[in-house]
């Protein structure tokens, strides 16, 4: 299967005539039209025929050109649906286009579907949409992971090359581990905004989500820099990250935060997670134990923070402007409104916003200190394996619970890349996750193009029968 | 009874930036067809982010400076949240907890008014009410504004009306807004309550009010209606609530809209998408250096000068008008000038249209210099011709041969004879001084019609009385 492929290797197919663009396409939209109605990962499938002309007429300027994509529905795309996947935005067409699209069809890559995901992410398992639950590929009686399920769930069914995902909390990381694809929360700042439905501002991240390390760096490098339409982007130069991803890990040092690994980590993650850290000193890494006591307020400073800036950004949806009311927030939105509310109204500011604010700060310190202990931190993305449909959902303070190892991150701004580090005993994925320094994205995707060199958990698809003894595909 | 006003003002200033406070589009909203000045940003489409405008940011410095303002070198954006149709996000871009001024003073005929804070916000849409239906347009949405808050310091309708214009004239001196209170540029909200004897009244803010004369009136009306009701419900500061009530300039009255003011809660909290703005000392100085000379210290350095009161004011009102005063006057530092330049500016000139390119010092040093073998109105008149021709005005003198007519002796000669050989025209003078035009035309002739007939005029005058 081309899909299967690596970005390097369908730029080099492309130019050697092996397949052409349209042929690429084509296998998307088999397996979109053979696995979508199974996964639901898609929210607005492009038509077939749009894709193919844009394939017949792409010119290989770049190596993104001619691939076929999918972008998360929070991104704006002129003359297609943006919905967030609320039924607020149902028939929502937005007349401009999100700076992450417009470099992506620069670069000459093929938009093919906008994607499913929790509504305004608020979310961690995409059932929080109006456009039913995205299901896990790898067993689909389980959730993919969100809010950015949907895309990763598509990577990992061979629907499209890479995908564009979106990380306030752990959005991309979360369905990343649970789908078994590589997902990149990059630094706050590092890839424009501009055109991404806002959940919280100040902790949105736009990022790469694909089958590996390597892949994700080619995409960042087409992504990132600074916005002149986002007085958040970062003015720091890009790297070409693709490039970088040869030296060896045996002068670095990788953090294990004791707090991540404590009561409530379900223990085949764990194992999974602390086997990344032995293949790495096994590949000459030192491992260095540390604490970061701080680890508890984490997410209790995103459920803070974030609501109350979503309780902001979401109030333009008045129901004057975009056709649809209020009422259709669906309960989950509707109480993370309310808290964000509740924490920004006078006289309880102090107590709730402006304290979780300081606490910000001290655990940015937090981070920071951490951080010249090892060069990088290693943590797990998810407490637990997916859960089944439905079980989320039923307890809502489960479903931000979920979210613990993820939510860390944001209110700190660091990147942080996960990857596929292994399979529970029934084969389902897990993912862990490195956290560096901010603007360490080269880093990173350095260790992660290593460790993917050393193993094949990434290689692995719900598709490939057969690949993983006992594993056989739910679809 | 002892009643003293206590009025507070809030002033917005529609900055005259050629684009909006958070995007590109054109600023300019007045008279443009609706909608048409718009863009994601600011429409507040979704996913659409607010990138500030540095010229505003520094303008927003400019005013606080010349308002004596402490600037903040630190300063942040803030989300104002509330719910308006005009209103496209859901929440204003404004500053609450760190504006970019604090703190300033302005005098106001000899009287310090405090200034609380100047800051820079963004302004709304407009509703357009027609036929029972509202209409949004958003061209105004995204215009920089800057809200200028006083300390409630004034204590009567006129000084408000002083203070407001004392804003207005440095406002336009600084060149950052049109300033326009009839066409919105420039809006005011006062705040007055009453202290009677030893008890406040509750306060009130005063809305849409779109002229001087209505901010004077408004004002005037509130304190007699406070007046009125604190003497039928005794209701007080303490005991009452703060209420908002409109202007309605058809009646002269204001009418309640809001009650309970004070329970707003804008849920304000710092705006995520914009970055702290900071401004170093030496920038601050940069923009400080850009400030010209301001009204207050042009009108001490004229009543330097001698120059009355009403005169000085006059100067100073705006920095065009005192720019050519200053060019004429050059060093000078006499006040018989100085007045005789005033008397011409703000005379004859004042009748037409000036450019400070086109005024010659010279010519008004010549006049000045001869202006005792000028009359009066003739100096008016060949001011007006000399700026117009661009000519010496002693040459134009020489040319209508008006210098011989201010040879007033032998002019006073003549005038004699005529008098003498016109009996019964200075008898019908005495009984209808209208007629004097025969006497004039008489002594015209008699001076071979060389004679300017305004002095002619002025001499016979003498002489009849």
């Amino acid at each position: 299967m081309l899909l299967d492929k690596s970005i390097l290797e369908l730029a080099a197919g492309l130019r050697q005539d092996e397949f052409t663009s349209v042929d690429l396409v084509n296998e998307c939209y088999d397996n979109i039209a053979k696995y979508n109605d199974k996964i639901n990962a898609f929210i607005t499938i492009l038509p077939r025929e749009t894709a193919i002309k844009h394939a017949q007429s792409v010119k290989l300027t770049s190596p993104l050109s001619g691939l076929p994509f999918v972008i998360k529905d929070c991104f704006n795309t002129s003359g297609i649906t943006t919905t967030a996947a609320s039924h607020v935005l149902k028939n929502y067409i937005a007349p401009y286009d999100a700076t992450v699209y417009k470099k992506l069809l620069t670069a000459g890559a093929i938009l093919i579907g906008k994607m499913n995901m929790d509504a305004w992410g608020h979310g961690g398992s995409s059932e929080n949409t109006d456009f039913g639950p995205v299901k896990n590929p790898w067993d689909t009686t389980r959730v993919a992971g969100g809010s950015s399920g949907g895309p990763a769930a598509a990577i990992s069914a061979r629907m499209a090359v890479f995908a564009i995902g979106e990380d306030t909390g752990g959005s991309i990381r979360n369905p990343a581990a649970w789908c078994n694809i590589t997902g990149l929360k990059v630094t706050y700042g590092r890839v424009s905004r501009y055109g991404s439905i806002a959940y919280a501002s100040s902790f949105d991240t736009v990022g790469p989500m694909a089958k590996t390390a390597q892949d994700c760096a080619i995409v960042l490098e087409t992504i990132a820099g600074v916005d002149p339409y986002d007085a958040t982007s970062s003015p720091i130069s890009v790297p070409s990250y693709s490039t970088l991803l040869n030296k060896k890990v045996s002068d670095l040092t990788i953090g294990i935060p004791d707090e991540f690994f404590q009561a409530g980590l379900d223990p085949e993650v764990k194992t999974a997670v602390l086997k990344v850290a032995e293949d790495l000193k096994n590949a000459g890494a030192k491992i260095k134990n540390l604490s970061m006591p701080l680890f508890d307020y984490g997410l209790a400073i995103y459920y803070l923070i974030g609501p109350s800036e979503t309780s902001s950004n979401l109030a333009r949806y008045d129901g004057i402007r975009y056709g649809q009311g209020r009422e259709f927030f669906t309960d989950e939105t509707t109480r993370r409104i309310l808290i964000g509310t509740y924490a920004l109204s006078a006289g309880y500011y102090d107590a709730y916003y402006k304290k979780a604010q300081q606490v910000r700060t001290l655990f940015i310190e937090e981070y920071k200190k951490a951080l010249t202990k090892c060069s990088v931190l290693l943590q797990p993305i998810t407490p637990t394996q997916p859960p089944k449909i439905g079980e989320l959902m039923s307890d809502p303070l489960q479903n931000f619970l979920a979210d613990i190892y993820t939510t860390s991150q944001n209110p700190i701004g660091v990147p942080s890349l996960a990857f596929p580090c292994g399979f529970t005993k029934t084969g389902l994925p897990i993912g862990a996750q490195l956290v560096g320094p901010m603007f360490s994205e080269d880093l990173l995707l350095n260790i992660g193009y290593q460790y993917q060199q050393l193993t094949d958990n990434h290689l692995k698809s719900p598709l490939s029968k057969g690949d993983l003894e006992g594993l056989k595909p739910k679809l | 009874m002892t009643i003293t006003p206590i009025i507070g003002l809030e002033v917005h200033v529609e900055l005259k930036t050629k684009s909006k406070m958070f995007c590109g589009c054109d600023a300019s909203h007045f008279h443009v067809e609706p909608n048409t000045h718009t863009c994601p940003v600011c429409l507040g489409l979704p996913g659409a982010l607010p990138v500030p405008n540095q010229v505003a940011c520094e303008w927003c410095i400019k005013l606080g400076l010349a308002l004596g303002c402490t600037i903040n070198q630190d300063s942040f954006f803030e989300r104002k949240n509330y719910f308006y149709p005009d209103l496209a996000k859901g929440y204003q871009i404004t500053q609450l907890q760190k504006p970019f001024a604090v703190n300033g003073k302005l005098d106001v005929d000899g009287r310090l008014i405090r200034i609380n804070r100047v800051h820079l916000e963004e302004d709304t849409g407009k509703s357009q009410h027609v036929g029972g239906e509202t209409l949004l347009d958003f061209n105004r949405s995204g215009v920089p504004l800057v809200e200028i808050v006083s300390e409630p310091d004034l204590s009567s309708p006129e000084e408000a009306k002083k203070f407001l214009i004392k804003i207005q004239q440095i406002v336009r001196y600084l060149d950052i807004s049109d300033a326009d209170i009839e066409k919105g540029s420039m809006r005011c909200e006062p705040t007055v309550n009453l202290k009677i004897d030893n008890v406040f009244t509750p306060l009130v803010e005063i809305k849409n009010v779109a002229s001087l004369t209505g901010v004077l009136n408004a004002i005037q009306f509130e304190i007699d209606r406070q007046t009125k009701q604190f003497q039928e419900d005794g209701i007080t500061k303490a005991t009452g609530e703060k209420t908002t009530r409109g202007w309605d300039a058809d009646k002269s009255v204001t009418f309640l809209q809001r009650e309970k003011e004070g329970s707003a809660d804008y849920r304000y909290f710092p705006e995520p998408d914009i970055p702290p703005i900071v401004f170093t000392k030496d920038q601050i100085e940069a923009i400080r250096a850009t400030i010209p000379e301001l009204p207050n210290a042009k009108i001490v350095k004229y009543k330097a000068l001698s120059l009355s009161d009403y005169d000085a004011n006059l100067l100073a009102e705006n920095l065009a008008f005192s720019a050519i005063f200053e060019k004429i006057l050059g060093g000078s530092t006499n006040p018989d000038f100085a007045k005789f330049i005033t008397n011409l500016l703000i005379g004859p000139l004042k009748t037409i249209e000036i450019t400070i390119d086109k005024i010659n010092p010279l010519y008004f040093q010549n006049l000045f210099d001869k202006k005792s073998d000028l009359s009066s109105s003739v100096i008016k008149q060949l001011i007006l011709e000399s700026y117009q021709t661009g000519t010496d005005p002693l040459v134009l003198a020489q040319k209508q041969n008006l210098f011989q007519v201010s040879d007033t002796g032998a002019l006073q000669d003549l005038a004699k004879k005529v008098l003498a050989a016109n009996p019964q025209a200075v008898a019908d003078y005495k009984k209808n001084p209208q007629s004097i035009g025969f006497l004039i035309g008489q002594l015209m002739k008699a001076s071979g019609g060389s004679a300017n007939p305004q002095v002619v005029r002025e001499i016979l005058e003498k002489l009849l009385k």
